[in-house]
Order: structure tokens, then sequence, then C-alpha cells
């Protein structure tokens, strides 16, 4: 094939990845959210097509607008009001909402995965027909591809127009830079929001559907394959559609043209990954050399400090009380981590995983709970640390010599803190989304190019580990991961106290501040990335030996996505949160069919719009709640009479909140109304008497008494020596004060 | 029950029609409910009729509870200040008037109409309008965008008013609303404000961080404003000018009402004890 037949082949993919782009960017653009779900809804709306085109036999033109004209601005639609408007509404950081689309991420991927299972299905049908056309000469070029691209034109001219200078572009452009003050202005911001969510979604199930029959149809391939596509919109700088556009076809065609080479030896292999993979090494490379996004709002897009159940721990002395319910409870989580050993030899494994799953949580409480830094890359350091732990123990590292199991394990864990220190390094700089979409690209291509490759990662045997030449059994192999647990615990413990504590969350609630103050900012994040790295990589070997085998999928790019996410829901700085999230994850899907632990963690995410903090905070927040409500109804209050007041007088019978005897009856109607003023009072002007009387006049036809001031009650109390004259408040004095007194 | 005692106190008394007159001050019962039309003032003649009223108001964020119960009348055409310290609730009574916040507990009317649970976009179009005390313009849409979002909203496409009030932005028109020194951007939110020819003007610290100077001017503006017959409502701390250009004034102290009356009533104690609170 000569280099124009390629460029043709690469410019189906290459609209395709334009149209997913374009997706991404109308979404951002009119919301502020970057929209990681993209992947998730395309994927979950190429399978309802193919569902209706294979399954129930529809014809594709009835189906396609099913899916493109009712499904997907419907998902968008939905996701707005339930997920999207209620973060918009308490003005949440960008990167809450990263977490609330992440959610929706692994919603979709769990739906998709517990509907149509996990398998690959090849018979997606194709909208357009499978027919070419000739161009000059003898080239000859798919309608698809001609197709796709007239879409990429017509979505560009019309949201170009669209942006440009109309009413519309404007309301568009001042609901993103400040929702609520578009709404005091009379702009319908949520309508605004919503037609962007729409157009984003329809453009994404638009992406999956197009994606599906030129690739396998597969829940995790092909919303991977979706994300891959951001490398165009990080080249866009997250703002411009003909630059997204003009990368995305460069990119695919680039794609193609590498087809025409071939290499021998391990620079072949790479290059071979290389012709599937430009997409993710673009974005990788894009996100390390394009010097700023243009991210929207004040650019507080990395405070992830909302996403905090507590603050810093106490550094004075605490109460004994205080001490005694912290060890208290630090007994109890050691017990019920230490129940497994007392379990059945085949429930007892399905516990391995929860300490290792545990360790690879806490890392990412490090990182995001503590020194405030998004990673959506940590599938990447666990799964390091499997390989070269398993490397060193088959000898097969370099020509070091054969190394027991543990200790393995654990050079194996610190030999990844070089990794973790080299990809820290774009962290400094970056905060927020960029280092979110680095750190995911980081472990993408560590997936793509070592883990799915078998010069690396075939032929590796796990054997059991072994203690001083005795093997270790399945309760020895469970105290092994505790004692592992445990130094995890140690390491977050003081990272988490003390001086070094404090300068981390200086970092991560005020970086600007925290250096203003002297904190070396830089080392610290570089530190808290290397050890991070460590703890996940050792939590990594631990999955492996777990599950005794190492699979590429246990530390797929997704694999981070869910992890992050679950790590957030249960509160990100909160290491008893990781365990139970580790704890969680692994009973349900112990216990319920496969994906259920996917859909409960997105679930979980999508309602932290409600409950910011994660779920340990909100359980704190509920119970406090609830036992606020309880205290309002048995307990008298400064407050609750207020409340009281109003309930009764609103629905017409009224009663005095303290239960003084007001008379039933007395409503809002045929109330005669004065101004009372205590003895030795200024008289008030003529216009303030006015005043007085038209609000005297109005609460007392609304039913409200205005004994709900309190200054009136206090003076009530202050001269309760009165005329006893107002009737119902026995106590007031009466002084009607004559006009011109 | 503990607090200041005030020279003002306003009740009402239960009692049948007939005793209505003999009432020193009496309000003629033959109006509808005042929940039902804001007539039943306007019908006597001599009070002020009423633009809105907040009925034992609950409002707060998250677990906690801001308002606790306010029940205020705002009257019309005049100028209304909510005075207090920092916490009193005065920005959360005027978020809630604005809908930002929903109530917990109570109502709110609108010359009568029940608007509790409008939003803030209705409320905006229909008139009820805020300028809040921080971030109160688009800092990443140029002066002109400005103007222009808020006046075509509004269905008064013309921005020119505005450029006729505050000749500064005229010079300023293409720059960037974020790049504005804090004076000018305070002229700007006004200026928006203005061109959406609101019935009611709400306005939240006016004088936060801005020049004495310029302070006043802007005082002297919302006063022609007031005079033009639009329903000023003020949020502030204790300031002269805001005493000055009040009709009207109710003093918050921790989110529940301590006074009601004019300035002329409003003496030197009040400001002292609500003050000393902060």
């Amino acid at each position: 094939m000569t280099s124009i037949d390629l460029a043709l082949t690469g410019i189906s993919l290459g609209a395709i990845a334009a149209l997913s782009g374009i997706g991404v960017l109308v979404t951002y653009r009119t919301n502020g959210v970057l929209n990681f779900a993209q992947g998730g809804i395309a994927t979950l709306v190429a399978y309802v097509f193919r569902e209706m085109v294979v399954e129930w036999g529809l014809p594709i033109w009835l189906a396609a607008v099913i899916a493109l004209a009712v499904l997907s601005p419907g998902i968008g639609l939905l996701l707005e009001r339930l997920v999207f408007r209620p973060l918009a509404r308490r003005r949440a950081s960008a990167a809450e909402s990263l977490v609330a689309s992440l959610g929706v991420l692994v919603l979709t991927l769990g739906m998709t995965a517990g509907i149509w299972g996990l398998g690959s299905r090849t018979d997606a049908p194709s909208i357009f027909p499978r027919e070419s056309v000739t161009l000059l000469g003898d080239t000859r070029v798919g309608v698809d591809a001609l197709a796709e691209l007239a879409l990429v034109v017509v979505f560009c001219v019309v949201l170009g127009l669209l942006a440009a200078k109309t009413r519309f572009g404007r309301q568009v452009r001042a609901v993103v830079d400040d929702r609520q003050l578009a709404e005091l202005s009379g702009v319908p911001a949520d309508k605004v929001a919503a037609a962007g969510w729409a157009l984003g979604t329809t453009l994404a199930g638009l992406t999956g559907i197009l994606l599906a029959p030129q690739f396998r149809l597969n829940p995790y391939g092909l919303t991977l394959l979706v994300l891959e596509t951001f490398a165009v919109v990080v080249a866009a700088r997250l703002a411009s559609l003909p630059v997204a556009v003009l990368t995305a076809l460069g990119i695919a065609i680039a794609q193609s043209e590498l087809k025409q080479f071939t290499f021998d030896g391990d620079l072949g292999t790479i290059f071979t990954v290389l012709q599937s993979n430009l997409f993710i090494v673009a974005l990788l490379v894009l996100l390390l050399v394009v010097p700023r996004l243009r991210e929207l709002g004040n650019g507080d897009s990395g405070a992830t400090g909302s996403f905090s159940s507590r603050g810093a721990p106490p550094s004075g002395p605490i109460s004994r009380y205080e001490a005694r319910r912290d060890i208290l409870g630090k007994l109890g989580g050691a017990a019920l981590l230490l129940a497994p050993l007392t379990f059945a030899p085949a429930d007892l494994r399905s516990a391995f995983m929860v300490p290792a799953l545990a360790l690879v949580f806490l890392s990412l409480v490090i990182l995001t709970g503590y020194s405030g830094q998004l990673s959506l890359g940590v599938a990447g350091y666990a799964g390091l640390g499997a390989l070269f732990t398993l490397k060193l123990a088959n000898g097969d590292f370099f020509g070091l010599p054969e190394i027991p199991g543990i200790w393995a394990m654990f050079l194996g864990a610190l030999l990844v803190a070089p990794i973790g220190l080299i990809t820290g390094w774009p962290a400094i700089r970056r905060r927020g989304l960029t280092l979110a979409l680095t750190t995911f690209a980081v472990g993408a291509v560590v997936s793509r190019f070592v883990f799915e490759q078998p010069d690396f990662a075939s032929g590796l045997y796990v054997d059991p580990l072994t203690l001083f030449g005795a093997e270790l059994n399945d309760k020895a192999f469970y105290f092994f991961e505790l004692v592992c647990l445990a130094i995890g615990l140690l390491v977050v413990r003081n990272l988490h106290h003390g001086r070094l504590g404090r300068a981390l969350l200086a970092v991560r609630d005020h970086t600007e501040g925290a250096a203003a103050v002297g904190v070396d900012v830089r080392n610290l994040k570089l530190l808290a990335f290397t050890i991070s790295s460590v703890v996940a990589a050792l939590g990594g070997g631990l999955i492996t030996f777990s599950a005794s085998s190492f699979a590429t999928d246990d530390f797929a790019p997704l694999q981070s996505l869910l992890w992050f996410t679950a790590v957030i829901v249960f509160g990100a700085d909160s290491a008893a949160g990781a365990i139970i999230a580790a704890g969680f994850i692994v009973a349900i899907d112990v216990l319920a069919p496969a994906g259920s632990s996917i859909l409960a963690v997105g679930i979980l995410a999508l309602a932290l719009g409600w409950m910011p903090g994660g779920l340990m905070s909100a359980v704190r927040g509920g119970i406090a709640w609830v036992a606020r409500v309880l205290a309002d109804e048995f307990v008298p209050s400064p407050h609750t009479d207020h409340a009281a007041a109003s309930r009764l007088t609103g629905a017409g019978s009224a009663a005095s909140p303290g239960g003084a005897g007001r008379a039933g009856g007395a409503g809002a109607a045929g109330s005669a109304v004065r101004v009372v003023l205590p003895a030795g009072a200024p008289a008030p002007t003529a216009f303030g008497e006015a005043l007085l009387t038209a609000v005297a006049t109005h609460t007392a036809r609304s039913g409200l008494a205005l004994e709900t001031l309190p200054s009136m009650r206090a003076a009530a109390d202050a001269s309760a020596d009165g005329q006893n004259r107002a009737g119902h408040r026995q106590r007031l004095p009466g002084l009607p004060v004559e006009r011109g007194v | 029950m503990s607090g200041p005692p005030l020279e003002n106190r306003v009740t009402s008394t239960s009692g049948n029609h007939a005793d209505n007159n003999t009432a020193t001050y009496s309000a003629t019962d033959s109006a509808p409910p005042a929940a039902d039309g804001s007539s039943g003032a306007a019908s006597t003649g001599d009070l002020p009729a009423v633009e809105l009223l907040l009925d034992g108001a609950r409002a707060g964020y998250r677990t906690i509870e801001v308002l606790h119960g306010i029940t205020m009348a705002i009257p019309s055409g005049a100028v209304t200040a909510l005075l207090g310290a920092n916490g009193a609730g005065k920005s959360t009574t005027l978020r809630v008037l604005a809908g930002l916040i929903p109530l917990r507990g109570g109502t709110l009317s609108w010359r009568g109409e029940q608007i509790t649970k409008m939003t803030t976009t209705n409320r905006a179009k229909r008139g009820l309008m805020l300028v809040p005390d921080e971030r109160a313009v688009f800092a990443t849409l140029s002066v002109r965008d400005n103007l222009q979002v808020i006046a075509e909203a509004s269905g008064h496409p013309d921005i020119t008013p505005a450029l006729e009030a505050f000749p500064r932005l005229q010079e300023r028109l293409n720059q960037r609303a974020g790049s504005m020194s804090g004076g000018e951007r305070r002229m700007l939110a006004l200026a928006r404000a203005l061109l959406a020819r609101p019935s009611v003007l709400m306005v939240d610290e006016l004088s936060l961080g801005l020049s004495p100077k310029v302070a006043g001017e802007l005082f002297a503006w919302l006063g022609t404003v007031a005079d033009a017959g639009t329903t000023v409502i003020l949020a502030d701390q204790y300031t002269e000018e805001a005493l000055a250009l009040a009709d009207m004034v109710y003093v918050l102290h921790r989110g529940e009402i301590t006074f009601a009356g004019t300035p002329a009533e409003l003496g030197a104690s009040e400001l002292l004890a609500a003050g000393a609170h902060s």
C-alpha cells in the first residue's frame, strides 16, 4: 500500500477520535467537567445499539435514531440533573467533578459488564455501508470515512458559529465562568449546562457506535480506546476545536503510516506496539510538552481538600477519652483484620486480596489524601512492583541471582522507587486535571508497553513464599500480608503526623501558601510520589501472590481509575477508609456476581455530590444530623421554638411555642395589630411608625406572631411586671404609644 | 431569654375585627391577607406597600443553620439596610431572597405572591436582582460581554444606559473583567444590575474593599436608583453611608433580628451591643 492509501485508512479512525474529542471539549467548555465517563458512555451506547440491531432485529437507521437521538442525550440530561447540577450548585472544585465523572465511568462500565459480560463481540453493526468509492486515480476510500469526516466538519462549523458571537455563546461562557452569577443574571444556567451535557454524551454515543465495528466490542477495551483520544483534547489545550480535529487526524494518519515500516529486534517490538498505540503515547508526550492547559475557573482544580474527611491530626495532647476511643477503634480494626485467620481455607484465600488491595489504596491516601495530588496511574506502579518481584524471585532480573520470594517482594517494591521519583517529576509543576491525565497516561503506557508484552510479562511463575526455608501456608501468608499492611500503616502514620504531616497538608490545601512560608513543596511532592509508588508496588506484589499469577488485567489502566474512585469514596485521607474500601470491594466480589463491586463503587461515587468528604464523613455527618433532629424534637433550645412557631402558625392553628397559652383559633384572619413600645422608649418618627405598622400588619396576617423576634422575647422577660394586657402573651406590657407622643 | 432590650417592639394581638379600631395603629382588615396581595398595606394610603415578605425563614449551609426563623418585611420603593457584624446572616438573607439558598422553613412572598420555590433565574428575570459581595462579575468575559449577557437575559439588549451611568466602563469595554480594579468591578456589577432594570435591587457589602471615595460614589448612585422608585436592599456592616441612605433598618445578630425600625430609631446602643458580639 502506498502512503496515500495508508493515510486514507487512517482518516476514519482520525475522524472518530475527532468526534470524541469534540464531545469532551463541548462538555468541558459548557460545564467545566473533564468527562472521563466519555469512554463508558460510548461503550454503553455501542452495546445497546448492537443489542437493538443484532438481538432485536431493528433496522439500523431506527436503532441509530434511538441510540443517538434518545438514549445518548438522555444519559447526558440525566447526568446533568442528578450528578453534576448538585456539584455545580455548591461550586465544587474541578477535582470533585472529575471524580464524579470517574464515578459515572465506573458505573457505566459496571452496567455494561454486568449486562453483557466481559467477553468480546465481533458482530457490532456499522451504520455506514461498508463500501468504498474511487477517488483520483485508483485510490479508494471508504464511505464510512467520508461520512465521518463530513460529520466532523458539520459539528465544527455549527459549534464554531454558536460559540462565536451569538447570545447563546455568551450565555455558555457566562455559565462556565460562574454558574451562580449567571443564574443571578437571569441566564437559564441549568438549560445551558444540560444542553452541553446532552451534546457531549451524544457525541460519545456516536463515537462508540462508529468505533465498535472497527474493533472488538469489549467493555474495557472500547472504553480505554475512547479515553486514549484525550490526547486530542490535550493538544487542543482544552479549548480549540480545530486543533483537536487536526490532531486527531494527524495522529491517526501517522499511526497508519507507521505500518509501512518494520524493524527487527527489541526496537522492532516497541515499534509494533507503537503502531497500534500512538494515541496513548501522544497523550503522554503532549502532556509533557504542552505548556499549560487552558483550564476553566480559577485554576484551583487541584484542590483535593474537599475529598478529605478531616484535617490535620491533633498535634497537642489529646484527652484520655479520645485516646481510649482511638485505641479501642484500632484494636477493633485489628481484630476484624485478624478474623479471616479463623475462616475456612477457601474463604481465607478470598481474604488474601484485602490487605494487598488495602496497601494499594494506602498509596493513594498518601498521594491524594495527604499531599493533594491526583493520581490515576496507581495500577502501573502496583503492576511494576508485581513484575519486579516475580522477575527477582525467578532470577530473571538483569542477571541478578534468584532471591527468596519475601525479600524479592520488598526489593521489588524498593526498585519501583526510582520510577516513582522519575514519573513524579512532571507532577512538581502540574496539578489537577493535567496531573490526573499525566498519571493516567503513564499507567496506560506502562500497561501497553510492559505488562502486555510477552517479552516482559510472560513465562513468569509464582512460587509459594518461603521464610527461613519453610514454606508459608495460607494462614502464615495472610499473616505476612498483615505485617506488610502494618508497615504501610506505620509509613502513613509517620507521614501524617508531626512536622512532615503538617507540611504535606499545607501543600495539599494551599501550595502557594505553603511555599510562601518556607515549605519545600518540590521535594515534598516528590517524597510523597516516591513513597506512594513503593507502597503501591508492595501491594501489587501481594496481589500477584494472592492470586498466584501475574494477570495483565489486574493492573490495567482502567483499574487505576476504579481504585482511585474507591479511595475517594471511602475518604481520601483516611487510612481506615482505605482498608474498609479494600474489604468492601473484596467482599462484594466474593459474594455477588462479577462487576458488582464496580457498580457499587460507581454508585457511591455519584453520591459524592451529596456527601462531600466521602462515605466516612457522610456517616459521621448523618449521625450528627440524626442526633440534632432528635435533640430538636425533645430538648428545647434557643432555636427550636422558632421552628415550632412557624410550623404551628403556618398550619393555622396558632399556639404559643412555649406553651404559654395562646388562645386557639387566633389564626391569620381578623388579627388586630398594634405596635407596642416599652415605657421610656423614645417615640418613633412618623415614617418609623408607618413601617412598624406595615410590618406588624403583614406578619399578623400571614399568621405568624412576631414573638419570634428574640429581642421581643427578651424585652418581654425584662418587663415581666407589665400589665398583662396583650391577650396571649401574659407578661407583655401594653403601652400603646399615641401618635405624636 | 436574654438579649439587649430594645426600644421598639412589634406585636400582633389576637382579637376580632371590631377590636381593630381600638388599636392605636390599626390596619384595616378589608384587604386580603398579605400572602395573597400586596394591596393590603397599600390600600391604607399612608403605609408603604410591602415588596418582599420573609416569614419565619430558616436557612443555612449543610449542617449549620444560619437564619433561625427570621421574619422581615421589605417596604416597596424604599431603601432597606440589613446591618450586622460578620456572620450575622446578612448575606444569607440576601441569598435566600435571591433563591440561591433554599428555605428550610418559612416562606417568602413577593408582592403577595408566594415565590419560596421560584428558581434564581426566574426571580432574576422578573426583576429581583442580587449583586453578590464577591465574584460579582464574570472574570473571564470582557466588560462588554458581561453587560450584554445580562442585557439580553433581561430583554433590554441595549447596554448604553450602563455606560452612561458609569462612563469609566466605556474605556474598558474590551478588557477582561477579571483584570479590572476592585472598584471598577463593583461598578461593572452595579452597571449590570442596572441594565436588568430590576424592581428590587439587592447589594451585598457594597463598600467592602473599596476606598471611601469610590464607595461614596457608588452609594450616591444607589440613592438615585432608589429615588427612581426601585426597591433597594443593602447588606452592610455598620457604615454611615448605608445608614444615611436607608429608610428602614434591620439589625441581624447571629441569625436573628434584633432591631427593626428607621435609622433615626437605631440608637448608638444597638450599634454597640451588636458590634460587641462580633
